[in-house]
């Protein structure tokens, strides 16, 4: 860890300028798209037919932006999204750390088949079972409400948790939890105050990565939330993409709506989700 | 004592292990149970016909060719990310100024959701770039979606312009913890830049490289949403995914039955794959 | 310390989840009545839930509408099958199609006469199954042939009634330098759309219950020569359209013809809207595709269709909501202006600047119009008309012979009925 933090501070390798242009270039094509979508949300109508697609909109109308807040009923899918998903990865965060930290001591076997067990979830392609998954649902009085969808998000999201802590647990010392037992705690007491403090890279690794998932989800939450006041936002936005649909201007400013905030929990959350993904791809 | 951590362990492990078997493991067997009936996905009687589903399964020209799509998109994938995100990774950490900015700038497009993307692609490839074309005074096709020949070249733009950054960053991850003491090593033995890359990156990269193709192949073996907002499987069946024929199956063509045959054997290939994958690149980490 | 922060956590998240319930279910304790309403709609129809909510606040405050509005083309059936699994919603609204998708599952209740006969008598025999009415339609779509009125003036070209006509037109069109055909084929719909179009004047015109002799296999589309040149009008249309009609979006399409570039476009009443958005003084009119025998009828299709559940437990608001949308004219006339659709009830009639109203209701007139509900319940969309679409787009392409496609048409006979 220590010898890592040196070598960011003190960089050994000079960049070449070949690739620092070659790179601008990368990151302007990448770019491109998103800038497209912007500059649809604030077209006019008129504009975006009688005009090149590339032109700049006349003036920055927010009609579009306006129009999607009230079309797709943006307060409510709003709030219903950011509750869905904080309250999700917020039990995952719990529910995978103790899971992979018990996983990961508890020498037995059969943690060792909790480990298989969960870890074939990843390649589930749940998708495909999306009546069956609506019947159970049901029968549990899960569907169209808000602990139902939140419920299934766990239920979906946990493999990959428990996959990504598992192989961080390694890097967490053995010998302070030790201690830790000698000294009376309980194994619970252990996991809250010695080991949850140590994965918080991985933490953030995870938050973000079933955030954008959750936040992002179309199929469970078009099975489970499909009323209209418990819908999503990429639900709702989906009805501007359907069949006979000539509204995509307001489709794209409900996009830019929509990526936002996830791409702000990003940037906010980089420096750690970054170390987090280091211990994924050093350690497998 | 021994016994007590046991069952503390244990109580840790339950509530997860109870809501991942309800919400995804009983509706895999519920789907294995409904694809030995003729179900229509509406009625309340679901006759059962045996293995029926799955014999007809291998004369199903659809089927097969939507298993052609599939596997096309997800060998396409697999190299063409690797190899993108690789290669980035690798200009990104060869000592560039603002990194974080190209970073931030190629991981972006993986935080909007697929079926965005796909839209965004729909517009980008029939009114964006053609008018680049025009703007230029250039003829290049960009009507990709637009013919059977050239949709799949279509959608793996759209797919790696999404993820390439994604798994960038778990390279970029790996480079990272490669120790310099390696490469000055190597170089004092006399390797160039390039032996250097393939003799003391790429197999420090390894554990990175079994994540990024694994990951890589089973996501792209279960693509459906980018395909939902933009090529809606066409022209003709021409971008028809497993997982899309298995919609369009069960639900629009109301044969639910037949539809989870197809899902119980899309989940079995995904399982075999992943263990082949694993194995062997596990031997290999093991080996360099 | 951290143990007791984390529980306060949980708890406050759990009461957050809770508290978006809690909500919900005093508002149903104020209100005596909460109804739950599947509702599939097309773009065009998005909005009209706030109208109705608005007309039945004043008639039956009592009485409120929990809406679950989806896209008919890609959510409603698999909702359908959803609520079949688990008790459907009190009122489902639909297409006239579906009734004969869903009714005989029985899960559907009649509708009562005093509504129904509030209703145009033409809109009532596609959704009666064995003398028993199970879908209230509310409003209809025209489909046919688009044209830019304006530019038939200036050309001097005349309606077409046969396909020589159509031809010369064509020609006259290509050697003008003008596209024939706007066309967006990219999707596939509107592919499965124009060849129900072509199939009711070719095949079900002489033929009304071809569908149920295909089912029993006395024809098929390999056999069937008029089917085969209702399939191969789309190969006309491919011909004389745009060159990049596989890449191209309906706004595209219809902008492009508003603005001259091409002359007619087979299509439906959703264009209307494209087009007036477009240009509000663009004029058009609207014919029926001329089929071989030069009598083809202007299509209509119901649309937005009202259909009940069978085990609601409350029947009285359902018949309240019911008498609203049958007596509040100001509401329809409100529904077909916004959504640009002919009405579909007695004594109402919109108040939209239609151009195309003159040639519709000279068709109507002469009786010169078809309900396409009738073909739509012999060959299903969803399974059948959908999935041929597919196969023609594919040897539109060159990917297939026609010979496959209308082979594969064949093979799907068991998927061409609901029932």
């Amino acid at each position: 860890m220590k010898k890592k933090k040196e070598k960011e501070e003190m960089p050994t390798k000079k960049g070449s300028w070949p690739v620092q242009i070659l790179m601008t270039f990368v990151a302007i094509l990448y770019l491109f798209p998103l800038f497209v979508i912007v500059n649809y949300s604030f077209k006019t109508k008129k504009e975006l037919y009688l005009e090149s697609p590339l032109a700049l909109p006349k003036s920055l109308n927010l009609d579009n932006y306006r129009a999607a807040f009230d079309k797709l009923n943006m307060g409510v899918t709003f709030l219903n999204t950011v509750l869905y998903t904080a309250v999700s990865v917020f039990v995952l965060a719990i529910l995978c750390g103790v899971t992979a930290w018990a996983i990961a001591r508890c020498k037995r076997k059969f943690f060792k088949f909790c480990y298989v067990y969960f870890i074939v979830g990843i390649l589930i392609p749940y998708q495909a079972l999306f009546l069956p998954i609506y019947i159970i649902g049901y029968k549990l009085n899960l569907t169209n409400t808000r602990y139902g969808i939140i419920f299934m998000y766990i239920a979906t999201g946990i493999s990959f948790g428990v996959f990504l802590m598992t192989s961080f647990m390694n890097t967490v010392p053995i010998e302070l939890e030790e201690s830790a037992r000698i000294d009376g705690c309980s194994v619970y007491r252990t996991y809250f105050s010695i080991v949850l403090p140590l994965l918080k890279p991985a933490m953030a690794t995870l938050i973000i990565m079933q955030a954008f998932q959750i936040w992002n989800d179309y199929l469970l939450a078009s099975l489970y939330v499909s009323r209209n006041q418990l819908k999503t936002l990429t639900v709702s936005i989906s009805s501007l993409f359907s069949a006979q649909s000539s509204d995509y201007t307001t489709a794209m400013a409900a996009i830019v709506i929509s990526v936002l905030p996830i791409a702000i929990l990003f940037m906010s959350l980089q420096k750690y989700f970054i170390k987090g993904m280091t211990v994924g791809a050093v350690k497998g | 004592m021994e016994k007590k951590m046991f069952r503390q362990y244990l109580l840790l492990v339950i509530p997860g292990l109870v809501i991942f078997t309800i919400g995804l493991i009983v509706p895999l067997f519920l789907s294995v149970r409904y694809s030995v009936t003729s179900w229509d996905g509406m009625s309340v009687e679901k006759p059962f016909i045996g293995l029926k589903n799955y014999i007809d399964l291998f004369h199903d020209k659809e089927f097969i060719d939507a298993w052609w799509f599939t596997i096309k998109f997800t060998i396409g994938n697999t190299i063409i990310q690797n190899v993108l995100a690789l290669l980035f990774a690798v200009a990104l950490d060869s000592g560039i100024r603002a990194q974080k900015i190209y970073r931030t700038a190629l991981f972006v497009p993986c935080l909007v959701s697929a079926l965005i993307v796909g839209f965004v692609w729909l517009k980008m490839f029939s009114n964006v770039l053609p008018a680049i074309n025009d703007f230029l005074g250039t003829k290049f096709n960009f009507l990709l979606f637009g013919s059977s020949d050239t949709v799949l070249s279509g959608l793996l733009i759209a797919n790696n312009w999404q993820w390439v950054g994604y798994w960038m960053l778990i390279y970029l991850a790996g480079l990272q913890s490669v120790p310099a003491e390696l490469h000055e090593a190597a170089r004092v033995d006399g390797a160039n830049a390039v032996q250097r890359f393939f003799h003391v990156t790429i197999p420090m990269l390894a554990p990175a490289i079994t994540i990024c193709v694994v990951g890589i192949t089973t996501g792209s073996l279960k693509v459906y949403d980018l395909l939902v907002s933009s090529t809606k499987g066409g022209p003709g069946r021409a971008s028809t995914s497993v997982i899309y024929q298995t919609y369009t199956t069960a639900i629009n063509g109301r044969q639910y039955g037949y539809g989870s045959a197809m899902t119980v054997t899309l989940v079995l290939a995904l399982l075999l794959v992943a263990m082949l994958q694993v194995n062997t690149l596990r031997k290999k980490e093991v080996q360099m | 310390m951290k143990k007791k922060l984390l529980c306060t956590c949980m708890a406050a998240a759990m009461a957050v989840s809770s508290f978006g319930c809690l909500t919900m279910t005093a508002a149903a304790e104020e209100e005596p009545v909460t109804l739950t309403v599947l509702a599939g709609q097309s773009t065009t129809d998005a909005g009209i839930e706030d109208m109705i909510d608005e007309a039945l606040a004043e008639a039956y405050p009592n009485i409120t509408l929990e809406w679950e509005c989806v896209d008919w083309g890609n959510d409603f059936q698999p909702k359908m099958q959803q609520y079949m699994q688990s008790g459907l919603p009190d009122i489902m609204i639909g297409k006239a199609q579906d009734v004969a998708t869903y009714a005989p599952q029985g899960i559907l209740a009649e509708i009562g006469s005093e509504y129904l006969d509030a209703g145009l008598d033409a809109a009532r025999e596609n959704v009666t199954i064995d003398g028993k009415t199970y879908g209230l339609v509310y409003n209809a779509l025209y489909q046919g042939v688009y044209y830019n009125k304006a530019m038939f003036e200036e050309n001097g070209w005349e309606i077409p009634t046969t396909q020589d006509e159509l031809q010369a037109i064509i020609d006259d069109c290509n050697e003008k330098g003008i596209t024939p055909f706007a066309s967006h084929m990219v999707d596939t719909w509107s592919i499965g759309n124009v060849t129900m179009q072509f199939m009711m004047n070719d095949v079900f015109n002489n033929d009304p219950t071809w569908g149920d002799k295909f089912r029993a296999g006395e024809v098929s589309f390999s056999d069937s020569e008029e089917a085969q040149t209702a399939y191969n009008y789309n190969k006309l249309i491919y011909d004389n359209t745009y060159e990049d009609t596989f890449s191209l979006e309906q706004t595209d399409c219809d902008a492009r013809m508003v603005l001259g570039e091409a002359a007619m476009k087979v299509s439906g009443s959703w264009s209307i809207q494209n087009f007036l958005d477009i240009d509000e003084n663009f004029d058009f009119g609207i014919f029926p595709f001329p089929n071989q025998t030069g009598d083809s009828k202007l299509i209509f299709e119901p649309n937005i269709t009202i259909m009940t559940s069978a085990s609601t437990e409350h029947q009285d608001a359902v018949n309240k909501v019911l008498e609203v949308l049958t007596t509040n004219k100001d509401l329809a006339v409100e529904i077909y202006d916004y959504t640009k659709t002919a009405s579909m009830l007695k004594d109402v009639t919109p108040t939209f600047a239609n151009p195309s109203q003159e040639d519709i209701d000279k068709y109507a007139a002469d009786g010169m119009i078809v309900d396409v509900t009738l073909g739509n319940n012999q060959l299903v969309w969803g399974g059948f008309q959908e999935e041929n679409a597919k196969d023609i787009a594919a040897w539109l392409q060159g990917d297939a012979t026609f010979e496959d496609a209308l082979a594969a048409s064949d093979g799907r006979v068991d998927a061409s009925s609901a029932g």
